[in-house]
């Protein structure tokens, strides 16, 4: 075989076995060469170490890509949560990490194997769209029963006559020079790129309707994307029912039912009521301490600050989105600290927040007996913050106001 | 495959497979402590506080059975995937899971105060304090003491004759060789995995979840089985190393073969994690009284320090202990971190069981140690016992070159 030193890319050698690929790579390996590779239709067990091939820094970098991915979900979950859009989700704190743990989950999950994918195919210069050996027919074979070992000019140690000399003797079907790939072109096939250019086109429509939806307004009802969470199938409160006698959805408790913390026989505690009359003092047993203040602060900023605001002034960011909105109907929540609400009996605060009033919900039935006093509690020191008398100052805080 | 020619020789195994005198000194000495573990328990039991002998004795048990448990389930997985790497490793498996007549012996201390009526584990052992219990009277026809009983007979017969066949008929293919026993237990494994896992669950329920009989969780079985997997492993690696130490299968187990003990090790760490979570997540958003009971004693004061404990002993640690490929290839790395999950694994059981003991503080006692260390005695000796006159090598296993070639990529 007679070839220009100039067109020489390779030497590739044939083996009919495994076993002989595994030895023929030991010789190679010993006799120092870097720049050469193998082909087999299937993975060998133990060739890296017959090759020589060492560990990579892939593990490394995929932790380094599950350790952004958690922070990254670390952050996302408390930007959007905890700072940009607090929205109140079944009564949970804004930011509470157990919520949060799928998200964190999921985006460890999907950078380390991202980064395994991606990191593999740079490690291994990947992906090569053509290669000398493509033109070789006898090469087609790899995907078959052919095992190839294949050493590159460009390595150091390369030699025609020394190299030739070290494959012959491992045993090959034969060893066959590979020319330089002349015939490809260096720049990408035209079908590719074209058809990269026309996804990276397409890609953009979306992100365009989207850029039309925020610009525009529209008077067609918005796209339900799922219908069956839209329309559900289900029975609402006071729709009918066929399914029972008397027709109704809601179901009235079984005659004589109480619930766990009902105590029916103690109006006082329960209706804030005696003959009829709201109380004036909260129930015997009620212990107003640090606890119960506690206790009322946290079910206040969950329950009522969304609407009545953290300090009772009715600006909660249910409020304030109204008020944005502009929507004509809407009535603002009362502030608290109003002198009619700081003279209402006790009772009757407990009885607004157990059953409501004008547009206000009732409550009863998500904030128990015991938390809804200690809203009261709650609801009365804010009250008097609001109009202290100047007798509760100390003098250092008199003395700021002067 | 040369490897296997030099190892493998005709007729014979260039290995010592043979527990010979090795076994009736383990059985002595193990059983030994066993009894000595045991017998002290039940002095200190019956001398002192009943309640926290019983809670101490289920705490142990509950993590004995899961080392079990977990050695039948892996080698029914073997044999339902055919794994090739694993069958020089799975006599030793098998003998670990034909300790299933000793733990049955072992829950006696359980069962028959439950069917003489004492409810000081478990409260619908007492029919009249269920029957004065509104909530529990729907669950009577479940938590009773004849059901239970007939329920524990069903797993462990069923435990015992299925690990007693899998290891059996192994060991007949060292005589016969028959290769078609291979797919017959393949076949075999396949519905045993499905009652092998409605099993474990149920009985994951029994001993431990019915002692809160008006809580509830449907992951529950899983959680145990989590436990049980990531600790047989564990156990599985120290008793291969002890084994080479004393010079058995001291040339056919590698590197390789801890590797992927390891890997479970890792994997089942995470996997414990992920059904411990998903158990804690739904409950704590739900937030549905007489789910967060259960939760809500362990959330505070001492049990809330064990439970954060938990998720950096149980996770954390041990998640990123074992990341490395080297520390799963070195014994001594590896033999660490199997300690640390034993251990861990128990403080997992002590954490289910008892918190019904004292809601308030941690009841640490010394019949905590007399109980496991006693417990373990017995298990060891039990195997032991099944290694007397068996290869500890399925020599005629149609896998065993490969398994002995095996590496990883």
């Amino acid at each position: 075989m007679s070839h220009h030193d100039d067109d020489l890319h390779g030497l590739l050698a044939e083996y009919e076995t495994p076993s002989a690929l595994v030895a023929a790579c030991k010789k190679v390996r010993d006799a120092g060469y870097a720049k050469w590779d193998t082909f087999t239709p299937f993975p060998i067990h133990g060739i890296e170490k017959a090759m020589g091939i060492r560990m990579t820094g892939l593990p490394w970098i995929v932790l380094a890509a599950a350790l952004v991915g958690l922070a990254s979900a670390v952050g996302l979950q408390w930007w959007t949560n905890a700072v940009d859009y607090k929205f109140i989700s079944s009564g949970k704190p804004m930011w509470s990490i157990p919520a949060n743990v799928p998200v964190y989950f999921e985006l460890t999950v999907l950078f380390s194997a991202f980064a395994a994918l991606f990191g593999m195919l740079i490690l291994n210069n990947l992906p090569q769209p053509s290669h000398p050996l493509d033109h070789l027919q006898a090469f087609g074979r790899v995907t078959d029963d052919r095992f190839f070992l294949y050493i590159e000019k460009g390595d150091a140690k390369f030699d025609l006559a020394e190299t030739q000399r070290l494959l012959d003797g491992t045993h090959p079907v034969t060893v066959d020079a590979v020319n330089e790939d002349r015939r490809t072109s260096d720049q990408l096939p035209k079908p590719l790129v074209l058809t990269a250019a026309v996804i990276a086109v397409l890609a953009l429509v979306p992100f365009a309707f989207i850029a039309k939806a925020r610009a525009t307004k529209t008077d067609k009802p918005k796209i339900h994307a799922m219908g069956d969470m839209d329309w559900q199938i289900k029975f609402q409160a006071q729709q009918p029912n066929p399914l029972f006698q008397d027709g109704m959805a809601m179901r009235a408790p079984e005659p004589g039912t109480v619930a766990l913390d009902e105590h029916p026989d103690d109006e006082h505690l329960t209706a804030g009521k005696v003959d009829g009359q709201f109380v004036r003092t909260f129930p015997a047993g009620f212990k107003v301490d640090e606890a119960t203040m506690a206790r009322g602060k946290e079910r206040y900023q969950i329950f009522c600050a969304p609407c009545h605001g953290v300090s009772g002034n009715g600006d909660g960011p249910v409020a304030q989105r109204a008020m944005t909105l502009a929507e004509g109907t809407w009535v603002p929540p009362t502030a608290l600290g109003q002198d009619y609400l700081r003279q209402m009996a006790v009772g009757q605060l407990y009885d607004v927040v157990t059953n409501g009033v004008r547009n206000m919900p009732a409550y009863g039935s998500q904030i128990a007996v015991d938390d809804r006093w200690a809203v009261v509690l709650y609801l009365r020191a804010l009250q008097k913050a609001k109009a202290a008398p100047v007798g509760d100052l100390t003098d250092a805080e008199r003395a700021a106001l002067k | 495959m040369a490897k296997t020619k030099e190892t493998a020789k005709e007729g014979g195994f260039g290995d010592n497979i043979r527990m010979d005198g090795l076994a009736s000194k383990l059985m002595g000495i193990a059983g030994g402590i066993g009894v000595i573990g045991l017998g002290a328990s039940f002095g200190l039991g019956y001398t002192s506080d009943k309640s926290q002998f019983m809670h101490s004795y289920l705490t142990a048990y509950a993590w004995i059975l899961s080392i079990g448990l977990g050695a039948l389930w892996w080698v029914v997985l073997q044999h339902l995937v055919n794994a090739k790497w694993s069958t020089v490793v799975r006599r030793v498996g098998e003998l670990l899971a034909s300790t299933m007549p000793m733990l049955a012996l072992l829950s006696l201390p359980i069962v028959i105060p439950a069917l003489m009526g004492d409810s000081t584990l478990y409260i619908w052992a007492d029919s009249q304090k269920m029957h004065a219990d509104h909530l529990l009277h729907k669950k009577a026809a479940f938590l009773n003491r004849d059901f239970f009983v007939v329920r524990l007979v069903i797993y462990f017969v069923f435990w015992g004759v299925l690990s007693r066949y899998l290891l059996s008929k192994s060991v007949e293919q060292d005589k016969t060789g028959a290769p078609e026993i291979r797919s017959k237990l393949q076949g075999l494994c396949a519905p045993s995995m499905i009652l092998l896992a409605l099993t474990l669950t149920f009985a994951a329920i029994d001993f431990v979840m019915t002692l809160e009989p008006k809580w509830y969780s449907t992951i529950f079985g899983v959680y145990y089985f989590a436990g049980a997997v990531v600790s047989f492993h564990s156990f599985f690696a120290l008793a291969l190393m002890w084994l080479q130490k004393n010079g058995r299968l001291a040339k056919s187990v590698t590197s390789e073969h801890y590797h992927d003990i390891g890997k479970m090790m890792f994997a089942f760490t995470a996997f414990w994690a992920y059904i411990a979570f998903s158990q804690f997540m739904l409950i704590w958003y739900a937030n549905i009284p007489e789910e967060t009971e259960w939760y809500h004693v362990r959330a505070h004061g001492a049990w809330g320090t064990v439970s954060y404990l938990m998720v950096a002993v149980n996770f954390l640690i041990p998640f990123f202990g074992l990341l490395s490929r080297h520390v799963k290839r070195n014994r001594m790395a590896l033999g660490f971190w199997a300690v640390w999950i034993l251990v861990v694994h128990w403080l997992d059981m002590f954490w289910l069981v008892k918190p019904h003991m004292h809601t308030e503080h941690l009841p640490f006692s010394i019949l905590d140690v007399t109980c496991t260390v006693g417990m373990l005695g017995l298990f060891i000796a039990a195997a032991a016992f099944a290694s007397q006159k068996v290869n500890l090598v399925p020599i005629k296993d149609p896998r065993l070159e490969k398994s002995l070639a095996f590496e990883n990529f």
